[in-house]
């Protein structure tokens, strides 16, 4: 017998409006659906009425955790289009603030990873550490959220030889805890034998689906904009894809982790060689009529922003995909065949709270839909059989 | 393999079914097909070229017809796949049996411009409510929002 449950929109324990039909049987998934379009802001028809400058500040309120992204993938394609190159010193902050951005970002899925695995001192140990990258970025951009640092033809602040060393330091700091949390899965096997073999995606479903970022590198896949189609300066730092073999949240887990330790390298590297001069050139207030297809490595994955522009000062057209979009396929496979149990661990930062199993001796088997009563020991012996078949990995290592 | 290698491997396997190609920047490859010869061109692009991985589906609407670009990356390049549909009859193949992972991006067109993708797997509704009024496509150009007059109950009339 098949139970629907459905999940959202509105539910308590979402952080965000989304619907989940779940299609149960017993405790096991068998197929989900996912529902979108309740927190649709009609964004692009809305960027078609405002300004090349205006659209910077839309572009940045996509996304509360990567604002930042958005606004510079969205402020790279313009620039192309109106031709016109930003001072290095402009671009070299860009993504300094790119890089931090990305830092406050996985410390904070790590956090919930933690929570979500029932490791609760690791997500708060996590966000702790990461109140030092958000403080480094409301010095920088005067902002904790939406930094606003982004303008056509560079940034609109710069940092001087004090922040630069207080940032400096801050990094080894993150870079020791960082290190850290790498360890903690050796020292800490439940919180590893919790999270492998969970949601598994493989290599072969990952590159169907199209599935990008961590996600995708978690499925051994070496897919980075950063380093297969560089932008701003990323062709000059020196830097690793992180990637994992594993295809779980495991994997996932790895892989933002070391990805945290590229970041470090690559923050300490912007501004050891920060060149001088001007952060910023001016912009047109138009562009020709062209077109551009703007890619940026958000901590999520790949962002992609299709500009078309008429001669005016508004844009024809503005698609923007965001990388979670481009995982929902794979996360339908992710949770098919696992547990109800792993659904938070799988959707990571959801909670849908789902804990309805009925500790009643009546049985209704799955299959055939037949009742029976069954003694205790009986179903104490049913209960270790389908452990024994579950495809948790029970002697999972972490790896180093 | 660069654009050239790229352009000129394409340009050998799908013969005069390429209409335009350019090649406007490093890493961007821009190619039109008629949209009878879509399915056949991502195949190649897929098994040939290695372009396995659609990024995203933009729509566009030129007046006259739709202009849908498919936007597709490997570690080489990027290159982007455009063809041409008329108003009148809207129709496009879905590249679905070729590359499963564009299903959200079609159902995000059909919703948004009210296109036709014959042969989708799942043709349901995607960003659109339930109760949005049939016809209403709100990308296209000539749509306009018009917010409901704002009606306060039990107020002075």
């Amino acid at each position: 017998m098949k139970f629907t449950v459905p999940i959202g929109p509105q539910h308590p324990a979402l952080k965000e409006p989304i619907s989940l039909r779940m299609t149960l049987e017993g405790e096991v998934i068998r197929d989900a659906d996912i529902r979108l379009g309740y927190n649709h802001r009609g964004l692009e028809k809305l960027a078609e009425e405002k300004t090349w400058l205006q659209n910077i500040y839309v572009t940045e309120r996509i996304c509360g955790i990567c604002s930042h992204s958005h606004a510079t993938c969205y402020t790279q394609g313009v620039e192309k289009l109106m031709e016109i190159e930003p001072p290095k010193r402009g671009i070299y902050l860009r993504f300094l603030v790119a890089e931090l951005e990305r830092v406050h970002s996985h410390l904070l899925w790590l956090g919930v990873a933690g929570h979500e695995a029932g490791f609760d001192t690791f997500f708060m140990y996590t966000w702790r550490d990461r109140e030092v990258v958000m403080d480094i970025l409301e010095m920088v951009s005067g902002n904790r959220v939406h930094y606003a640092i982004n303008t056509l033809g560079g940034v609109r602040r710069d940092i001087d030889d004090l922040q630069k060393k207080k940032i400096l330091d801050s990094l080894d700091f993150l870079r020791r805890r960082s290190e850290f949390y790498f360890k903690i899965g050796a020292n800490e096997p439940s919180f590893v034998a919790r999270i492998a073999g969970v949601g598994r995606l493989s290599k072969e479903d990952a590159l169907a689906l199209c599935a990008v970022g961590p996600t995708a590198r978690a499925s051994d896949i070496s897919q980075d904009v950063r380093k297969d189609d560089p932008y701003g300066m990323y062709a000059e730092v020196p830097f690793e894809v992180a990637t994992a073999t594993s295809c779980d949240v495991l994997g996932r887990v790895v892989v933002r982790v070391k990805e945290l330790m590229q970041s470090y390298n690559i923050i300490e590297f912007l501004l050891k060689n920060l060149p001088d001069g001007p952060v910023a050139v001016r912009a047109p207030r138009r562009a020709k009529p062209n077109e551009v297809v703007s890619r940026y490595e958000a901590p999520r994955g790949e962002n992609i922003h299709y500009i078309k522009s008429n001669g005016t000062d508004k844009p024809e057209r503005l698609k923007v995909r965001a990388p979670t979009l481009a995982n929902y396929p794979a996360t339908v496979v992710m949770l098919r065949n696992g547990f109800i149990a792993d659904i938070p661990l799988i959707f990571a930062a959801i909670d849908p709270c789902i804990c309805c199993a009925e500790r009643a001796v009546v049985l209704v088997d799955g299959r055939s839909g037949e009742e029976k009563i069954v003694l205790m020991s009986e179903l104490r012996k049913q209960a270790h059989e389908r452990w024994k078949k579950a495809p948790l990995k029970k002697d999972a290592v972490w790896p180093f | 393999m660069n654009d050239t290698e790229i352009i000129e491997k394409a340009k050998a396997l799908l013969g005069d079914k390429v209409l335009e190609v350019s090649n406007p920047a490093l890493r961007r490859i821009f190619m039109k097909v008629d949209s009878k010869d879509l399915l056949k061109a991502v195949q190649v692009l897929k098994d040939d070229l290695g372009f396995a991985y659609v990024a995203t589906i933009s729509g566009l609407d030129g007046g006259e017809d739709f202009e849908i670009i498919y936007h597709f990356a490997n570690a080489f390049s990027q290159l982007n796949l455009r063809t041409q549909v008329p108003k009148t009859n809207p129709h496009v193949e879905s590249i679905c049996a070729v590359i499963p992972g564009a299903i959200l991006y079609e159902r995000e067109l059909q919703d948004m411009f009210g296109l036709v993708v014959d042969h989708i797997p799942d043709s349901r509704r995607l960003v659109l409510p339930d109760d949005w009024p049939a016809g209403n496509y709100p990308l296209r150009k000539d749509w306009k929002y018009e917010r409901p007059p704002e009606k306060i109950p039990g107020e002075k009339s």
